[in-house]
């Protein structure tokens, strides 16, 4: 099959940022997720949550709340501005300053109209939802205390708001608040400190729940102000409420990561007198929980340890499929290490600035499966930082190795490197051509001459590279009407052809001599998360989002045959029920038949040449394989080799010496570095 | 008042009142009333006093806090001499006043300290007034420290990361040891701490013989 020397890479420090909001928009079932760097996430939450759009944060950015009106999303932070994204192009449209100090909640009515925001000030201000814009309408009565958390009534005729140590109730049509319920503070040591009511949520019964700081959950009546019931949750702080559709249904994500269910039934049988009572909790995060959101069928949490954790709720499902599994997202969807696979140089992306590596050297022959003795160390050449606030959005470097580019919301820069024996100079190309402002993705020619730079309207802009800088040569367009960002780029070895994959599923073929569309790709139901183009037969191989693989034949305008059937046969259930997305297509050159891929937990080496697995095969028969004399294992090996040796793999690439680079990032190493957690005491330690 | 009250003790209780004459009951009386007057009198005066002293104080303070009066001049002359000539091509009533006191200043400017040249600022500064930016700033940094302190402050019971991973390999399928000594990285910290502390444990009690 192919022994390989493997470049066991775990210095790529990546820390992903922890997760403050979440946003569900039933309509178009997209979950938006906002990190505490700033970044926004769109999330597809019925194609197996594949990571659609980025939006990369800034400095400062100190982002509280996000929130769907229709279609367009809006987020409110520290900062003290409400931001508008254009999810289109994946930038921020505009921030529009709310006058009213740090802004703790944002929170639009079940109607569309407007969006309410609570400051620190102490003013909920209401803001009217305008075609392009939202503009200033009018405050709400002031109160003397912070507004941290708000919640409408389904009527939109009042709002219900969570400051410290009480909840008011306001009248929207006078502004005036209707009733002021306190929420006491506890006992012992926390009596000193203020209650903070960290969410609530306003049911359209009358029925406030509020969940405070103290670990209760409290219902309140809004007709007389008074407490119904109170629940003890947790000994630590309730951080986050959710509400379901229907309103038979709550969360509470507690600050000691477990996530508490409350349902609306009645507690005799057959009787209808309801009550909420607490059934479920679900242990699935070890830090604070900042975000939980109850979508149809499952109930989303995420907070301070960076991971989404998607958690069927197994009454509401009928069949055991993909969807009926528990789901944790670590990693973004994207790729965060590029390789210039000629001169074994690596490019990591952080989000503030970018490292530049050389691999190293190892000498010997040894057994497969033990480690080579490393003669030189991988050697740090490169830091750049990067200038402004913005995030880096995407990157990458040169198969050659001489150039490097990257992109932030407002510029992209381009750099050439100079080596000359054991230095490393870099040089700015100041002069770019004016197209080049940003990009939502990059990519190289493999000859290092041209650059390929996704921008708006799913177009490419094709720059040449040459000893004297660069020069803008054309644009690519697609002749279909869509105008999605492009998240995926790939390049053929002989630079004929350039693909591009965008989020409305679309995967179009440009001719590189021509610069116009030769051929696009049928659309398929799931998104593209992997693409690659094979160096002789010119064939796209493209991954899918539901685990669904096809090849294109580019010159013949076709799927091939041996794609049909893949497709006519079908895949390998085990295949099919893997959780995390191919992000890398790579293809061998001295083996033809042979496509390498990789997701989070398996390197997997498909040969096209051997016959593919029915359901009754043995799916991972590698260690059997080796087990078997050398005439049996033809009989017995299928196309799949999957190999489990890596753990928590970020990148795979096969650079041109045959050598593998697995770029890992152990989540033990991660879990390390994340904020302290609740000291919690359990049985026998 | 004390004297005659002991004499009407002195005496028995079947005897007639002493007499006791008006002059002295009267003298009594006023003197009392006029010692009244007198205290009030006094205490209004300490006042006074008191406010005059806080008065004079606050002036010293303000006259502290701004800048000496010579700078204040000085900008006040530089000022008017940017403004002197433009003045000069408008309306001429009011440059008579000006020139005069100019003069004056600037005799007693070039008495004091040299003439200062006025000096622009490079193309690339910018003039931000600092109050304005420490506000805006603050107002998020405290909001930020707020939630902070809420979550991770006083009275909160946290722990570290490599407890909570030391517990969970104590509990867990393949039990081993705290994340402290199996992961190099996080052990290096507390590893040289140890070594320095044996290597001054061992000089100290001279140990190893010099």
């Amino acid at each position: 099959m192919g022994e390989f020397k493997v470049h066991r890479v775990r210095f790529f420090d990546y820390m992903p940022s922890g997760i403050r909001a979440l946003a569900y928009n039933r309509d178009t079932e997209r979950m938006a997720v906002a990190r505490i760097d700033g970044s926004v996430e769109v999330f597809h939450s019925s194609d197996r949550f594949f990571q659609e759009k980025i939006i990369p944060g800034r400095e400062q950015c100190g982002i509280e709340g996000l929130s769907w009106v229709g279609q367009r999303l809006f987020s409110a932070g520290l900062n003290g501005g409400i931001t508008e994204y254009d999810l289109t192009n994946q930038k921020v449209k505009y921030t529009v300053d709310a006058y009213g100090g740090p802004i703790w909640t944002i929170t639009g009515n079940q109607q569309g109209t407007h969006l309410a925001v609570g400051c620190e000030d102490g003013t909920v201000k209401l803001f009217e939802v305008n075609e392009d814009k939202i503009q200033f309408e009018r405050n709400l009565d002031r109160q003397k205390s912070r507004i941290i958390s708000l919640s409408w009534h389904p009527s939109g005729s009042k709002i219900a708001a969570g400051m410290m140590d009480m909840i008011q109730i306001f009248n929207v049509e006078t502004g005036h608040s209707v009733h002021r319920m306190l929420a006491d503070r506890g006992v012992g040591t926390s009596r000193s400190k203020e209650c903070v009511v960290w969410s609530v949520v306003y049911l359209s019964d009358g029925t406030i729940i509020s969940g405070d700081s103290v670990g209760m959950v409290k219902l309140w009546d809004d007709q007389t102000g008074t407490l119904i019931k109170s629940h003890n949750v947790t000994k630590c702080d309730v951080l986050a409420l959710s509400i379901s559709q229907n309103e038979d249904s709550l969360v509470a994500g507690t600050s000691e990561g477990t996530v508490v269910q409350f349902q609306f039934v009645s507690v005799v049988l057959g009787k209808d007198d309801k009550e909420w009572v607490r059934t479920r909790t679900f242990k699935n995060h070890t830090h604070d929980i900042r975000a939980v959101a109850e979508i149809t069928t499952a109930v989303v949490s995420g907070g301070m340890d960076a991971q989404l954790v998607v958690r069927p709720l197994l009454d509401k499902i009928e069949v055991r499929s993909a969807a009926s599994a528990l789901r944790k997202i670590h990693f973004p969807h994207r790729k965060l290490v590029s390789c210039a696979r000629k001169s074994g140089l690596m490019l990591f992306q952080y989000s503030g600035h970018l490292e530049l590596w050389r691999l190293g050297e190892s000498e010997g022959k040894a057994t497969p499966g033990s480690s080579l003795f490393v003669k030189r160390n991988p050697e740090k050449l490169l830091h750049l930082k990067v200038k402004g606030e913005d995030h880096i959005g995407c990157s990458a470097v040169s198969p050659c190795g001489e150039w490097i580019v990257y992109s932030t919301a407002s510029s992209l820069r381009l750099y050439r490197l100079h080596f000359d024996n054991n230095n490393v100079s870099i040089t700015k190309i100041s002069k770019l051509p004016k197209v080049l402002s940003s990009a939502n993705q990059l990519c190289f020619s493999s000859d290092s001459s041209y650059l390929f730079s996704a921008s708006t309207q799913s177009s490419v802009h094709l720059v040449s590279l040459s000893q004297s800088g660069c020069k803008f040569v054309g644009t690519l367009k697609p002749k279909s009407g869509s105008h999605q960002a492009i998240h995926l780029l790939a390049a053929s070895e002989d630079g004929k052809w350039l693909a591009s994959a965008n989020s409305d599923h679309e995967v179009h073929i440009y001719n590189l001599q021509t610069r116009k569309v030769h051929c696009t790709v049928p659309v398929y139901s799931s998104a593209v998360t992997a693409m690659g183009i094979h160096p002789t037969t010119n064939c796209l191989f493209i991954m899918y989002a539901d685990q669904q693989m096809c090849e294109y034949s580019i010159e013949q305008n076709e799927y091939t045959d041996w794609s049909r059937t893949v497709q006519r046969k079908g895949l390998h259930r085990f295949w099919l029920e893997r959780d995390t997305p191919c992000l890398n297509v790579m293809f061998n050159p001295q083996n033809p038949s042979h496509v390498i891929l990789h997701d989070m937990y398996m390197l997997c080496i498909i040969d096209k040449s051997l016959p593919l697995p029915d359901d009754k095969t043995q799916f991972y028969n590698q260690l059997t394989l080796k087990s078997l004399p050398e005439e049996q294992r033809k009989s017995h090996s299928h196309a799949f080799k999957i190999s489990k040796t890596f753990k928590d793999i970020l990148f795979v690439e096969l650079m041109s010496d045959q050598s593998l680079v697995v770029v890992e990032r152990p989540l033990e190493d991660v879990a390390t570095q994340l904020p302290a957690p609740i000291k919690q005491k359990k049985f026998a330690t | 008042m004390s004297e005659l009250t002991q004499n009407q003790f002195e005496s028995s209780d079947d005897e007639l009142p002493e007499e006791v004459a008006f002059d002295a009951s009267k003298s009594v009386a006023l003197k009392s009333v006029k010692d009244a007057l007198d205290a009030a009198k006094r205490e209004k005066n300490q006042l006074k006093e008191k406010r005059r002293k806080r008065q004079q104080l606050f002036q010293e303070q303000k006259k502290r806090k701004l800048l000496p009066q010579e700078l204040l001049e000085e900008f006040d002359t530089e000022l008017q001499k940017q403004t002197y000539p433009s003045d000069n091509r408008g309306i001429k009533k009011n440059v008579s006043t000006k020139p005069s006191h100019n003069k004056k200043d600037e005799e007693q400017e070039t008495r004091t300290m040299p003439k200062k040249t006025s000096k622009s600022l490079p193309v690339s500064y910018r003039v931000m007034r600092i109050k304005d930016e420490s506000d805006a700033k603050s107002l998020q940094q405290r909001a930020m420290d707020f939630v902070q302190s809420r979550l991770y402050g006083t009275g909160t019971k946290r722990t570290t990361n490599a407890e909570l991973l030391s517990l969970k390999k104590k509990r867990g399928a393949s039990q081993g040891a705290a994340v402290e000594f199996a992961n190099k990285k996080l052990g290096a910290y507390k590893k040289a701490r140890i070594t320095r502390s044996n290597k001054r444990f061992i000089r100290q009690h001279k140990l190893i013989p010099l």
